[in-house]
C-alpha cells in the first residue's frame, strides 16, 4: 500500500501532472561579498564568484539549450552592469529576465523604502539596458519587510520565489494576493552543496564540497516525489556553482531525466504563476503566508 | 556479540517481538531560537521553511504511517497546536501520540523550574483545549534540563521523558518514577538532512547529506538495534524529512523494518507504559 495520493486532475495544464521550474540566480562576485563584505579587494576570493560571469554562464546556456528549457534568470541589477554581454545573451536565448534587487543585499536588513529603491533601481537597468520589465522577483537572502508584498504587485509583479512553506505555488496574503509565490528549497539548490572559499571561508565551517554524485540521486528522489505527488519543482542553479566542466554534465544527467518522465510541465515561473492565479483557489486559512501575514499585520508579535 | 538486549532471561518486548521501534516526531514548524528571540518576524522566508511543517509534511507523514499501519508520536509545542488546531487534531485522529516539547520550544537549559512549571502548565491546558488530550509524555527541546526536571515531570503527572541520548534502551530516571526513552542523535534527521540559512544551520554551514547514504545509516541502526534486541526511538522532524523525496526514504526505511519481522512499533507512551508494568523499580540510569 502507498501513502501517495492522487493528484487532483487539472492542477497543471492539459494532461500533466507536476510543474517543472529551473531558476537561476546569477550572483557571481556578489554571492562572495555578500558571504564576506571585507573581500572586496581580494582578488582571489571575488574571482570563485566572477566564474560565474567569465564561463558559468555561457555553458550553463548552451546546456539549458540542449534541452530546450527556458529558465527563469534572476539578476541582480549591478550585474547587467558588470556583465551586460552575458545579460543579452540570457534574454536573447527566451529565458524570462527576473529582478532580484541591485546587488544581492540582505533585505532583513532593509527597510521598506531602502527594500523598494533597491529593486526599482534595478528595474530601472532592466529597462534601459534589456528593454524589458521583469515582472518576476526573488530576495537575493530570502527576507521581506512587512509590506513588500504589497508594493511588489502594486508595481506589477506577477511572482516572486523567495519563501520555502509548501510545494505548490501559493498566493500572498489580503492585498497582495495578486502575487504568487513559487517557493524553492535548500535540497533544490546547487549552492548549499558546492559553494566553497578556503579563505575567507565559506561556508564559515569550510565543510566537504559535496559528492556530485549524490546531489545528482537527491534531485532525482525529491524529483521522482514532485511527480508521483503532482507538485512544483523548482531547482536553483547558479553559473558561478553549477557551470564548471564537470557539475554541468551533473545537470545533464538531471535534465535527462527530468525529459525522460512524462507528464512533466517545464514553465518559467512567470508561466507557473499566471496559471495559479487563474486556476488554483485562494490560500487556506492556515497557509503559512495568511498566518504569518495575520500575526504580523500589526507588527512583531509579542 | 553483546548479550541480547542486555537483559538475561525473557523477552524484553511483548508478544514475543525482537525490538521495539518509537517512530517520533519533533513538530516543532517555526517555534525555536528565532522566534523566542523575535527575530523571526522579519525572516518570513525562515518562519516559512518551519511552517512547512505543520502546513505540508505532516499530512504526509500520517499517510505514510496510515499506509503502514504504525503508531507515532508528535512532540509538539503547543504554539504549533494552538496555530494550527486542524492539522494537530488530525494527528490524534489518526491514532498517534502528541507529547510535549515546550511552548515554543523553550530550552529548559535555560529555565528556571518556576519557569518550566508555567510553560507546562500552560502547554498541558492548550492541549486539553484543542485537542482534548492531556499529555503524558514530554522531550525537552534540544535535549537539556536542569538537574530537578525529571522529578518536576514525574510530579506534574508525566509517565516519561524522551530526551537524553546515553542509552538505547529505555531506563528509569533517579527516583525511579519517570521512564526515559532515549532516542539518539543517530537517529536526527537534522544531523544529516536539515539546511536553514540565517540563521544558520549547521552553524559552520555543512552540506546536505546524500539521501541514499543517510538511508543506509538509518538502515544499519535498525538492523544493530533490531540483532541485540533495543529500543530505537527517532528524532525526526516533519519540516525535515517530509519533503516528497525524504517522505520516500521514511518509506523505505520503514517497510525494511517491517519486512524484518519481530519488530514492535509502538509509541513512546506505550513503550513507557510497558516498560513500567515490566521492569524493576531500581533505576538502571
Amino acid at each position: 500500500m502507498t501513502y501517495l495520493q492522487e493528484p487532483p486532475v487539472g492542477r497543471w495544464p492539459g494532461q500533466n501532472r507536476c510543474a517543472f521550474v529551473v531558476t537561476v540566480g546569477f550572483e557571481a562576485e556578489l554571492s562572495v561579498l555578500a558571504a564576506a563584505p571585507d573581500a572586496v579587494d581580494r582578488a582571489k576570493s571575488l574571482s570563485v564568484g566572477q566564474y560565474g560571469g567569465n564561463r558559468g554562464v555561457d555553458r550553463l546556456l548552451a546546456e539549458l539549450a540542449r534541452f530546450g528549457t527556458r529558465a527563469s534568470w534572476f539578476i541582480p541589477g549591478s550585474n547587467l552592469l558588470t556583465y551586460p554581454r552575458q545579460a543579452d545573451a540570457v534574454a536573447a536565448a527566451g529565458h524570462e529576465p527576473a529582478n532580484m534587487g541591485w546587488a544581492l543585499e540582505d533585505m532583513g536588513q532593509q527597510t521598506l523604502s531602502q527594500q523598494l529603491e533597491s529593486i526599482g533601481r534595478a528595474q530601472d537597468a532592466f529597462d534601459v539596458l534589456l528593454g524589458i520589465s521583469p515582472q518576476g522577483f526573488r530576495a537575493g537572502r530570502g527576507s521581506f519587510a512587512a509590506g513588500l508584498p504589497e508594493q511588489l504587485a502594486g508595481l506589477g509583479f506577477t511572482w516572486s520565489s523567495s519563501w520555502h512553506g509548501d510545494d505548490l505555488p501559493h498566493f500572498h496574503a489580503a492585498s497582495a494576493a495578486d502575487l504568487v509565490e513559487v517557493p524553492r528549497h535548500h535540497e533544490l539548490d546547487d549552492f548549499p552543496y558546492f559553494v566553497f572559499n578556503l579563505d575567507p571561508p565559506i561556508p564559515k565551517g569550510s565543510p566537504r564540497i559535496a559528492s556530485s554524485r549524490e546531489v545528482l540521486r537527491n534531485w532525482i528522489l525529491e524529483f521522482d516525489a514532485y511527480l508521483a505527488e503532482g507538485l512544483c519543482f523548482v531547482l536553483t542553479l547558479h553559473p558561478e556553482i553549477i557551470g564548471t566542466p564537470g557539475r554541468v554534465g551533473m545537470l545533464r544527467q538531471f535534465l535527462e531525466h527530468v525529459n525522460s518522465c512524462s507528464g512533466v510541465w517545464q514553465a518559467t515561473g512567470g508561466e507557473v504563476a499566471q496559471w495559479w492565479r487563474q486556476n488554483a483557489a485562494p490560500n487556506s486559512p492556515s497557509h503559512p503566508a495568511e498566518i504569518f501575514h495575520t500575526l504580523t499585520r500589526e507588527g512583531a508579535p509579542a | 556479540m553483546i548479550q541480547q538486549n542486555g537483559h538475561a532471561g525473557a523477552a524484553l518486548w511483548p508478544d514475543g517481538n525482537r525490538s521495539a521501534v518509537a517512530l517520533a516526531f519533533d513538530l516543532d514548524g517555526p517555534t525555536g531560537d528565532a522566534m523566542l528571540k523575535g527575530t523571526i518576524w522579519s525572516r518570513p522566508e525562515y518562519f516559512s521553511q518551519g511552517a512547512y511543517g505543520p502546513w505540508r509534511a505532516l499530512d504526509r507523514i500520517l499517510a505514510l504511517l496510515d499506509a503502514h499501519q504504525v503508531p507515532a508520536t508528535f512532540f509538539t509545542p503547543a504554539w504549533v497546536v494552538q496555530t494550527w488546531p486542524e492539522q494537530c487534531r488530525r494527528i490524534v485522529a489518526h491514532g498517534h501520540e502528541v507529547a510535549h516539547h515546550g511552548y515554543k520550544h523553550e530550552k529548559y537549559w535555560d529555565l528556571s523550574l518556576d519557569e518550566q512549571r508555567q510553560v507546562i502548565g500552560t502547554s498541558q491546558r492548550i492541549f486539553q483545549d484543542v485537542l482534548g488530550v492531556t499529555a503524558t509524555g514530554f522531550r525537552t527541546p534540544s535535549g537539556d534540563w536542569r538537574p530537578e526536571t525529571p522529578a518536576l515531570l514525574a510530579e506534574l503527572g508525566f509517565l516519561y521523558s524522551s530526551s537524553m541520548r546515553g542509552e538505547d534502551r529505555p531506563y528509569r530516571h533517579h527516583g525511579g518514577q519517570l521512564i526515559e526513552i532515549p532516542a539518539r542523535s543517530d537517529m536526527d534527521d537534522y544531523a544529516s538532512l536539515a539546511y536553514t540559512t540565517n540563521p544558520d544551520w549547521p552553524s559552520g554551514g555543512d552540506r546536505i547529506a546524500g539521501y541514499e547514504p543517510t538511508l543506509d545509516n538509518w538502515t544499519r541502526e535498525f538492523d544493530g538495534y533490531h540483532a541485540e534486541g533495543l529500543c530505537l526511538a527517532t528524532i525526526f522532524h516533519p519540516k525535515v524529512v517530509g519533503k516528497p523525496g525524504r517522505a520516500a526514504l521514511l518509506d523505505r526505511w520503514i517497510r525494511h523494518m517491517k519486512d524484518a519481522g519481530g519488530v514492535w512499533f509502538g509509541t513512546c507512551g506505550q513503550i513507557a507504559g510497558w516498560w513500567q508494568q515490566t521492569q524493576e523499580l531500581e533505576p538502571t540510569a
